[in-house]
């Protein structure tokens, strides 16, 4: 249990997850209130990675829900297990000989046959799916419902009930209502807008790429080796590419993944041309690419420009290679 | 509390985020759970509970900036500002007071004070904020629509506070101080403090209605500009709007993708699937517990688009283009062409990745056509006729977008009647009203025998009701 929004934070934190207030007083208030959260944001912030940290400071076990065009009740939530039901009825067949021996007439053999439906028809032949898995757990789970936004928008409807009631109903079985009541949180890349009526019944949290200082810290948790200044000097490159107009912007794992790129190949600071040859590791598309360099190639000359008006030219001269290293600083 | 956060939920849904009932009682249950000392928890606490559009995000913090950027802050600077000056002018104000309450004890049961005298006389700032809310609240400040009203609210507020009264009533004070014996020296501090008193309510009160007003202007600019960007006129946009309207474009775009999503799924079931079927439950035996349906797919149409870019109407056939480029998966291919007399093509927009320099590159002639003459159109379509005719087929969709404004040249009209007859259908959307068509050089009624949809578009609705049309 967390006991306040700055518990969140430090319990979140010992997971290394660094986070800030806005994500924390959601995440606490979605335990207090039992509500469901939808996260959105852009691809790559940690909205995945928050449901696995929140399951695991919680020691709540984490069950799964991947979404995708086409997904179904009987994919979600439960389906009969045709093959096992048939095995058995081949197993079984001499005992339902047995049960039908001596019926005079048909109906009365059907009359037999029916009365025993609920052997067929138990949760001994139910595939339970993450759906049903989250709601039938004695313990109290965390159930994640991912890239919501990708399945149908009927299926959507169909998860707003169980979520608003958390029971379900098989119409040969029944109803089965919630044992405990899982935490619930659904991730969206607002691949579409969801439903109204979906948005209501949750809370509703927004991840963006993080302030500078949070990456940084970031950066410093996850990839421990890295120099402070290295890092510093990173982030700054990652926010002034995220400010161009690309057709996939990096985020936090793009960044992580540099880092821990530069790190691989030794490099102490962001020089010009370890800068251009990785720059495919944050850049997906060939378009993107060309414009980072060309917005690279600005920088830099923006950069000696000015370090070249900062020392005057009685000054002596810079040592070679000193004007064009850094890109930052 | 409670009523100040409803009051907020009103502004909000006001500035148009809709916010539900449930999510309002959401949003109580969650300050509930929270302490409320930290701002940016009690904001990101309602933000949760009540707005759940990215779009909205920015305007929620907006308001809430202005909403909750507490007007008792504003107060106590007020006041402070008072202390201050009274100071410079060597009065000790906290001094004064306490011997103002010391004499007033002696008084006891004698006294009678109205709440606002004696809000004043303890600088109980919370409870002043509250009657001053209360105040402008009778006075319909909420009501306020421009800069000239502020002085009228003001007064109303004033008059609804009662200053008036205490103002009589601490003079009568200090005149029985006078009477109880008090120096003359201190008796003019009084008094001087009494009109600081005045005066800092007067400000705070015209402050309070001047912060009403930019709130409601807010709401009001908001809902202007969202309602007008799809109504306005291509013809008339300002190079701000033209961006703002990209996005625009773009979110319309994406519904209509959505819808499309849909439809499709509804397109799927088609007849039994026997091969599919018999694979799928070759575990059981062969006997079929799931049955697997064919699915049926709905041809996507092609698409030739045929845009006059001449600088009449350039704004829409921007607009049009961009809309098309974000739906290029619902067409299976996209050939677009530009022409002012002379007709190129410029397909190769829709393979840009970069969409808004393509757009206008396209615009400008694309390198293969001159931009500076006179419109002709019958000239364009007999060109296509000549040269590009075999790119329309039976699943072509040809779009035409022009005013048909023909300069008086021959409007060749057999050029689209032959077209017609290769496509599925040839749309004509026309940017000038439908009263203008066939009047001065206008030929507009010339093609129209032979368009199966002739629109107006002129604006952004029009727009996606055509594209709705011609791809759902």
């Amino acid at each position: 249990m967390f006991k306040s929004v700055q518990d969140v934070i430090e319990q979140l934190g010992d997971q290394d997850y660094i986070c800030d207030k806005k994500i924390a007083t959601v995440v606490f208030l979605a335990q207090q209130l039992g509500k469901p959260v939808l996260i959105e944001g852009p691809a790559g912030v940690g909205k995945t990675e928050l449901a696995k940290v929140v399951s695991k400071a919680l020691g709540r076990s984490m069950i799964r829900l991947q979404c995708y065009e086409g997904l179904d009740e009987a994919k979600a939530l439960y389906e009969w297990e045709y093959s096992k039901q048939l095995l058995y009825t081949q197993i079984l067949k001499d005992k339902v000989a047995e049960t039908l021996a001596g019926t005079q007439t048909l109906a009365e053999a059907a009359e037999r046959v029916g009365a025993q439906d609920s052997v067929f028809f138990s949760s001994r032949f139910i595939v339970p799916r993450p759906l049903m898995q989250a709601i039938t757990s004695e313990k109290p789970v965390l159930l994640l419902v991912d890239e919501v936004d990708k399945s149908d928008p009927e299926f959507e409807a169909f998860l707003l009930e169980v979520l608003s009631d958390f029971q379900v109903t098989i119409p040969e079985i029944g109803t089965i209502v919630a044992r405990s009541q899982p935490l619930v949180f659904l991730t969206s890349n607002d691949a579409r807008e969801m439903s109204d009526a979906l948005k209501r019944r949750c809370l509703h949290l927004w991840i963006d790429y993080p302030s500078e200082e949070l990456e940084v810290r970031i950066l410093d948790r996850k990839v421990p080796n890295i120099d402070k200044r290295l890092a510093e000097e990173v982030v700054g490159l990652m926010n002034r590419i995220r400010a161009l107009d690309l057709k996939k912007t990096p985020s936090i794992s793009e960044t992580l993944d540099w880092a821990r790129a530069l790190l691989a190949l030794n490099a102490e600071e962001l020089e010009d041309q370890i800068v251009s040859d990785t720059l495919n590791v944050i850049l997906k598309y060939e378009g993107d690419v060309e414009k980072a360099q060309n917005e690279l190639a600005k920088l830099i000359k923006k950069k000696t420009a000015e370090v070249s008006a900062a020392q005057p030219q009685v000054a002596p001269a810079p040592e070679p290679g000193a004007v064009k290293k850094g890109i930052l600083h | 509390m409670q009523k100040k956060v409803i009051a907020f939920t009103n502004l909000l849904r006001k500035s148009g985020i809709r916010v539900s009932v449930a999510e309002g009682i959401d949003a109580f249950n969650a300050l509930d759970e929270l302490s409320l000392d930290d701002r940016e928890i009690f904001r990101d606490a309602l933000r949760s509970a009540m707005v759940k559009r990215g779009d909205d995000i920015a305007t929620y913090d907006e308001l809430f900036e202005l909403f909750w950027s507490g007007f008792y802050d504003n107060l106590r600077q007020a006041f402070d500002q008072m202390e201050g000056d009274l100071g410079s002018m060597g009065i000790d104000l906290d001094q004064l007071l306490k011997q103002l309450a010391e004499m007033m004890q002696e008084m006891d049961g004698d006294l009678d004070l109205s709440e606002l005298a004696k809000a004043l006389l303890t600088q109980d700032l919370s409870q002043l904020e509250n009657m001053i809310r209360q105040a402008a609240e009778e006075a319909g400040t909420g009501r306020i629509e421009n800069m000239l009203q502020v002085g009228f609210f003001s007064r109303r507020t004033t008059e609804q506070l009662g200053l008036e009264g205490a103002s009589q009533e601490l003079e009568n004070l200090v005149e029985r101080m006078r009477a109880m014996g008090m120096g003359d020296a201190q008796i003019q501090q009084l008094q001087e403090l009494m009109r600081k008193l005045m005066e800092t309510v007067r400000r705070t009160v015209r402050g309070f209605t001047e912060r009403e007003l930019q709130q409601q202007n807010h709401n009001y600019m908001e809902k202007f500009r969202r309602e007008m960007l799809t109504e306005k006129s291509f013809y008339h946009l300002t190079e701000d709007e033209i961006t703002r309207m990209r996005e625009v474009v773009a979110r319309l775009a994406q519904r209509i993708k959505n819808i499309l999503s849909i439809r499709k799924k509804r397109l799927k079931r088609g007849k039994l699937d026997l091969h599919q079927t018999l694979r799928r439950n070759m575990a059981r035996g062969g006997i079929p517990f799931e049955v697997v349906y064919k699915t049926r797919r709905k041809d996507r149409p092609k698409l030739v688009i045929l845009c006059d870019v001449s600088s009449s109407v350039a704004n829409v056939s921007r607009f049009m283009l961009q809309f098309m480029y974000s739906l290029q998966e619902a067409f299976t291919k996209i050939r677009c062409y530009v022409f002012v007399a002379e007709l190129g093509e410029v397909t190769s927009v829709f393979q840009d990745k970069d969409i808004s320099q393509a757009i206008e590159k396209a615009l400008d002639g694309g390198d293969v056509i001159n931009v500076y003459t006179r419109s002709n159109f019958g000239f364009a379509f007999h060109e296509f006729w000549k040269n590009h005719l075999a790119s329309v087929d039976k699943k072509t969709t040809v779009m035409i977008l022009g005013d048909a404004r023909n300069n008086y040249n021959d409007a060749k009209a057999w050029c689209i009647r032959d077209i017609q007859n290769k496509a599925k259908n040839v749309v004509w959307l026309n940017p000038e009203s439908p009263s203008a068509w066939g009047f001065g050089d206008s030929v507009m009624d010339r093609y129209m025998p032979y368009c199966d949809i002739v629109e107006e578009c002129r604006n952004l609705r029009q727009l996606s009701r055509v594209v709705d049309q011609i791809i759902l």
